[in-house]
């Protein structure tokens, strides 16, 4: 069954002295239960979605279902449904990461109990219960940042819509929190987030979209976009080569006097024996998510130029 | 969640909005207090003791004066946890209706002006008698007061996309509504031909109104004689009210356009 369903969704914003076309006519689905990422560059419309399915902002067209309902037309069904990590939103300056879960639940009707219980198992996953009952503002920024994404995960919401959620977390912490991210889809929730940490778009989601001024690009899996960009492996070549003679083996990149290769498993023998010839050393490895992205979303601009 | 459920979460939303905060820095109510309290002694010193009528109207208005400004920090508070913190954007997203995140940000605005309502309040039974019903009758004016001015607070503060904009405002109407009208000062000092103007101002119906209510006497009628009408009071502060709250409800932004 589909989480979220939607169609043709256009985001126009007007602006005094011009129009931003955020989305153009973007159709996406969600399993239930699955974790998705979202990934694009800065002003791709990664943000702009997300408010739209979550009832925060209304689209120019199209339409978006979640669980079978609209969120424009019957948003007072799909509210209790799910749960946000607004994109750079700030917790209550003068409460506690405890009272912030607790508080939170409580609002939305959890009773004292089931708010406390799950406040202190949520505090424990997260690496905050040392700073539990210290008011947010003497609160680090990515601890602040743990506190939002603590309150909104412990919602246990059927719809997790998380913008960003490891934004400024150091290695460990965002470590902790894709575990309580794995937890709650296991759990049953879908999660749709977004990150410009390809690393962990490649840890952590089963399925992935790459959006590039307002429009879907890519849509699958983290495995699937590499093999079908043709670009496998990543070959380093130490000296001896140039950039515009590898360049018609795949994509190129020159660092610090090395050469990059980006290519296909079939071209790995020759190339070796090559660089052999060349006396050039040479490193062989799996091209990463982040390649894959450069690559997949690098050939949009070129074809838009 | 069900209509107790929304109730519930409305007063949960003051707990933690209103007075969590006071209790943590209760230096807070010393700003509330503050102006009104300076306002009250600056007009005793200059005029008290030539006025007997005029102190308890001038109570009336401290009182009526911190109510006003549950406006300004709705305002501000409102225009804050959305613009700054993207905090009402988690409400609403929430099985929380908007109708109920507002009731718990004007109550948390209540919350906070309490001591200093107990403070005028105390100050008005030292310097007049109140009956018990006109005590009554003076908290239905509060809360009626309140209601309006938390809903203007809320409807000005749709108006913004950006918060530096916006403390210059709230300062500017609060004041406006609270020091320029007849609140401190009673209405027939304003020139007869004028006395109409002064009820332009929603606060002005609240004051009257408060006036009539616990039996404090502001000396002569004011003209147009209707002007005098306790009635046309309350109608102008329920109107002024039922307006602001239509309209605020019709510009929030729980879904930017
Ligand atoms: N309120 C707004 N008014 C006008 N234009 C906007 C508004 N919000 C976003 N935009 C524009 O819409 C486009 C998409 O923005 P959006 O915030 O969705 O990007 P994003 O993918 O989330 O980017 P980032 O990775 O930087 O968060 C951008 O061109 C942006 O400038
Ligand atoms: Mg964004």
């Amino acid at each position: 069954m589909e989480a979220l369903v939607a169609q043709k969704v256009t985001k126009r914003y007007k602006g005094r002295h011009r129009e931003t076309l955020a989305l153009d006519a973007v159709d996406l689905s969600i399993a239930k239960g699955r974790l998705f990422a979202f990934l694009g560059r800065n002003g791709a419309g990664k943000t702009t979605f997300i408010k739209i399915a979550s009832t925060l902002l209304a689209p120019t067209s199209g339409r978006v279902e979640l669980f079978g309902r609209d969120v424009v037309a019957d948003p007072a069904a799909v509210r209790p449904l799910i749960a946000v990590v607004p994109q750079e939103g700030k917790p209550f300056y003068h409460m506690t990461p405890r009272e912030h879960i607790v508080e939170y639940l409580r609002v939305r009707g959890a009773s004292g109990e089931t708010a406390k219980s799950r406040a202190d198992g949520m505090l424990e996953a997260m690496g905050l219960n040392e700073y539990k009952d210290e008011v947010s503002y003497r609160l680090s920024g990515g601890l602040q940042q743990r506190t939002m994404v603590a309150m909104i995960l412990a919602t246990q919401a059927p719809f997790l819509f998380l913008d960003e959620p490891t934004l400024g977390m150091d290695p460990f912490a965002r470590r902790q929190v894709w575990k309580v991210i794995r937890r709650a889809a296991q759990a049953g929730s879908t999660v749709l987030l977004t990150t410009h940490y390809l690393d962990e778009a490649e840890q952590l989601s089963e399925e992935l979209a790459v959006i590039e001024s307002g429009r879907v690009l890519y849509r699958g899996t983290a495995e699937a976009l590499k093999s079908t960009l043709g670009r496998e492996v990543r070959l380093r070549f130490s000296r001896g080569f140039t950039a515009p003679e590898l360049q018609p083996y795949g994509r190129v990149f020159e660092e610090r006097g090395a050469v990059t290769l980006l290519t296909m498993r079939k071209d790995v023998r020759e190339l070796t024996e090559l660089a052999l010839e060349r006396g050039s050393e040479i490193t062989v490895g799996p091209v990463t998510l982040e390649e894959a992205f450069l690559e997949l979303v690098g050939r949009g601009i070129e074809e838009d130029a | 969640m069900i209509a107790g459920g929304q109730v519930k979460a409305a007063f949960r939303i003051c707990y933690f909005n209103g007075i969590i905060p006071l209790w943590r820095s209760p230096l807070l109510i010393w700003a509330v207090f503050l102006t009104p309290l300076s306002f009250l002694f600056f007009l005793f010193v200059i005029t008290g003791p030539t006025d007997p009528q005029f102190l308890p109207h001038a109570v009336v208005g401290g009182v009526l004066f911190t109510v006003i400004f549950t406006g300004n920090g709705m305002l501000n508070d409102c225009a804050y946890l959305r613009l700054e913190r993207q905090l009402q954007q988690i409400f609403v997203a929430s099985p929380v209706r908007p109708f109920a995140y507002l009731m718990g940000m004007a109550l948390s605005e209540l919350a906070f002006t309490i001591p200093a309502l107990v403070l005028f309040l105390a100050i008005l039974l030292l310097v007049t008698p109140v009956s018990l019903l006109g005590f009554v009758g003076l908290l239905g004016v509060v809360l009626l007061t309140w209601l309006m001015a938390t809903s203007l607070g809320f409807l000005i503060s749709t108006l913004f996309k950006q918060l530096r904009e916006i403390w210059p405002i709230g300062t500017l109407t609060f004041s406006s509504l609270a020091v320029l009208p007849p609140i401190f000062y009673p209405a027939y000092l304003i020139p007869a031909r004028f006395q109409w103007v002064a009820f332009l101002a929603p606060s002005t119906y609240a004051s009257q109104l408060a006036d009539a209510v616990t039996g404090v006497n502001v000396g002569s009628p004011l003209s147009p004689g209707v002007l005098n009408s306790p009635w046309l009071d309350l109608a102008g502060l329920a109107g002024a009210t039922i307006l602001f709250a239509l309209a605020a409800a019709y510009l929030a932004r729980w879904r930017e356009p």
